[in-house]
């Protein structure tokens, strides 16, 4: 059965990010009460990094289930993340924990692990900063990830299939989307195909479409082409998204239109969350 | 009578043994045994086992069955030398956070009672006399949390399945105990309390859930899973019996332990 592979250190498994840093992203995001698209984008980002390596921690160290990328597209299509780790593509996750690129500290309530509680500093690490410059060049990303992964695929052929997460807010101003994608998500694993998923995120206050089975309630041409690229779920998401109190059917596709703030979230962490992690 | 005891545990396929995050005891002279799986989503977890498992053999928690709060007083000493074991000042921040939300096990402990020496509770006697046995001989009780399981055999027949008697029960959802006292709200009405007698020739297994769910499946299939088992003479046949039961899909790739107790005659008895 495909993408039904054990996520281990033998055979770990890929996420990317393609982070859309067109000029459009310095606008208010729907719902952020007037937070900048580009400032929730890059929150949500680096707290689902922080999220992914703390349940990857295990004693004093991480255990390397997963490996990621952020590309950031915009003015330039390119790696995204900022510090030590500038440049670098695909980066095993031990290395992105102990690589931030800045570590905020904030006051914090904690359990103290002994029944009570106490206030302490906490630690916020910063790997991905927000842009908001140039077109959308979706095509040139969604390149990239090709580039990046047919070697990834070759490797790793055991593995759970790499999952692709493209959030922008508007049209590719270059040369794509359509065939970019197709050749991304025909790469793919003994345990099945690449994962293409898109939120498409908005400032206007728009009743979200999320995991839709058909392009019937999209409203222009461009949303149903980010539908028509999208994956379809596979049964393991499809069920984590059902217990998240959404209601999509068989056929449902890895894609979010006008997402506001909480949807960007709450799709990112059905994305990003494996129930085939041991 | 005199009890024979093997252990056999192995780690998940794929990681070290001192990554193994189950655990045992065997207090064999007091005829204490306990089992504990340690969640692999949490950190430290084989520090947490270790220390259930320790301290029930050494002193498992009054009463038959230990009251709530018994078994809160028991539990807190074990969560304050599980947190008096970690240098959290050399922790990296993402170690230090993941600590800190505790670690999280199963837990099985049992105990045997040869003669009527301990006989402390009214439920002991009640149920009992329910059941028209005797009320002096050889008992044993236990206490377990979660999905490690424990089986009795008599006769060739499997007589005590508990305290999951079907495959189908076995989750990935187990309630667990936790090193942090705020993760245990509302655990302490799960904890399970179990009673029985046994006599020269029982077979008692307790094992942590891979294994104990292979073990329920063979018998739901009219096999007698416990002579593969019985079969087994070292650490090698069960770490070949575990990789030929994972390569085929019998059983999942997780830590596996069980403990085999054979109560036989003793040279003494007359």
């Amino acid at each position: 059965m495909p993408y039904s592979a054990e996520i281990s250190r033998t055979n770990p498994s890929c996420f990317i990010f393609l982070i859309d840093q067109s000029g459009s992203m310095v606008e208010p995001i729907s719902g952020g009460e007037g937070k900048r698209k580009c400032d929730v984008v890059s929150d949500s980002i680096n707290r689902l990094l922080h999220n992914l390596i703390i349940k990857c921690a295990r004693g004093e160290g991480i255990r390397d289930f997963y490996e990621l990328a952020v590309i950031g597209y915009g003015a330039q299509v390119a790696p995204g993340f900022s510090g030590p780790l500038a440049g670098r593509d695909i980066v095993p996750l031990s290395e992105v924990a102990n690589n931030p690129a800045r570590v905020e500290e904030r006051i914090k309530e904690l359990d103290d692990g002994a029944g009570g509680v106490i206030q302490q500093k906490t630690k916020f690490p910063v790997w991905f900063e927000p842009v908001a410059k140039g077109t959308t060049p979706m095509g040139g990303a969604l390149d990239l990830a090709h580039h990046l992964l047919s070697g990834w695929c070759q490797q790793r052929n055991y593995s759970y299939p790499p999952i692709v997460i493209n959030i922008s807010d508007g049209e590719a101003t270059d040369f794509g989307p359509e065939p970019q994608a197709e050749a991304l998500t025909s790469l793919h694993t003994s345990d099945g195909n690449v994962l293409l998923l898109n939120i498409h995120i908005s400032g206007e206050n728009l009743t979200p479409i999320v995991f839709p089975d058909n392009d019937e309630d999209l409203p222009d041409e461009f949303a149903r082409t980010l539908f028509q690229v999208s994956s379809e779920l596979p049964p393991g998401m499809r069920e984590l998204a059902k217990n998240e109190q959404l209601e999509l059917n068989e056929g449902a596709r890895g894609f979010a239109f006008n997402a506001d703030m909480i949807e960007l979230i709450r799709f990112l962490d059905i994305g990003t969350r494996s129930s085939t992690m041991r | 009578m005199e009890a024979t005891v093997q252990v056999f545990w192995t780690p998940k396929k794929g990681n070290t043994p001192d990554e193994y995050e189950d655990a045992y005891g065997c207090a064999v002279e007091d005829g204490r045994y306990a089992i504990a799986d340690g969640a692999t989503e949490s950190s430290f977890a084989e520090i947490w086992s270790t220390i259930l498992t320790q301290k029930f053999i050494a002193t498992p928690p009054v009463g038959s069955p230990p009251e709530s709060q018994t078994l809160q007083d028991w539990i807190a000493p074990m969560q304050q030398e599980w947190h008096a074991n970690i240098m959290w000042d050399r922790l990296p921040w993402f170690a230090e956070e993941k600590a800190r939300k505790g670690a999280f096990a199963t837990f099985l402990g049992m105990e045997f009672m040869e003669d009527e020496e301990e006989d402390d509770g009214v439920m002991d006697k009640l149920l009992f006399m329910f059941k028209k046995q005797k009320t002096s001989g050889p008992r044993w009780k236990a206490l377990t949390i979660g999905d490690s399981n424990l089986y009795q055999i008599r006769e060739d027949q499997l007589i005590t399945s508990w305290p999951l008697t079907k495959g189908i029960q076995f989750t990935h959802r187990p309630t667990l105990i936790s090193s942090n006292p705020k993760c245990n709200d509302g655990i302490w009405d799960h904890f399970q309390y179990q009673v029985g007698e046994y006599e020269e020739g029982d077979t008692f297994i307790l094992a942590t859930d891979a294994i104990a769910k292979w073990f329920l499946d063979r018998v739901e299939l009219g096999e007698k899973p416990w002579h593969t088992l019985a079969q087994l003479k070292s650490e090698q046949d069960f770490e070949t019996l575990c990789s030929e039961l994972r390569s085929g899909l019998k059983m999942q790739n997780d830590d596996t332990t069980i403990i085999s107790i054979t109560w036989e005659e003793s040279p003494d008895d007359e």
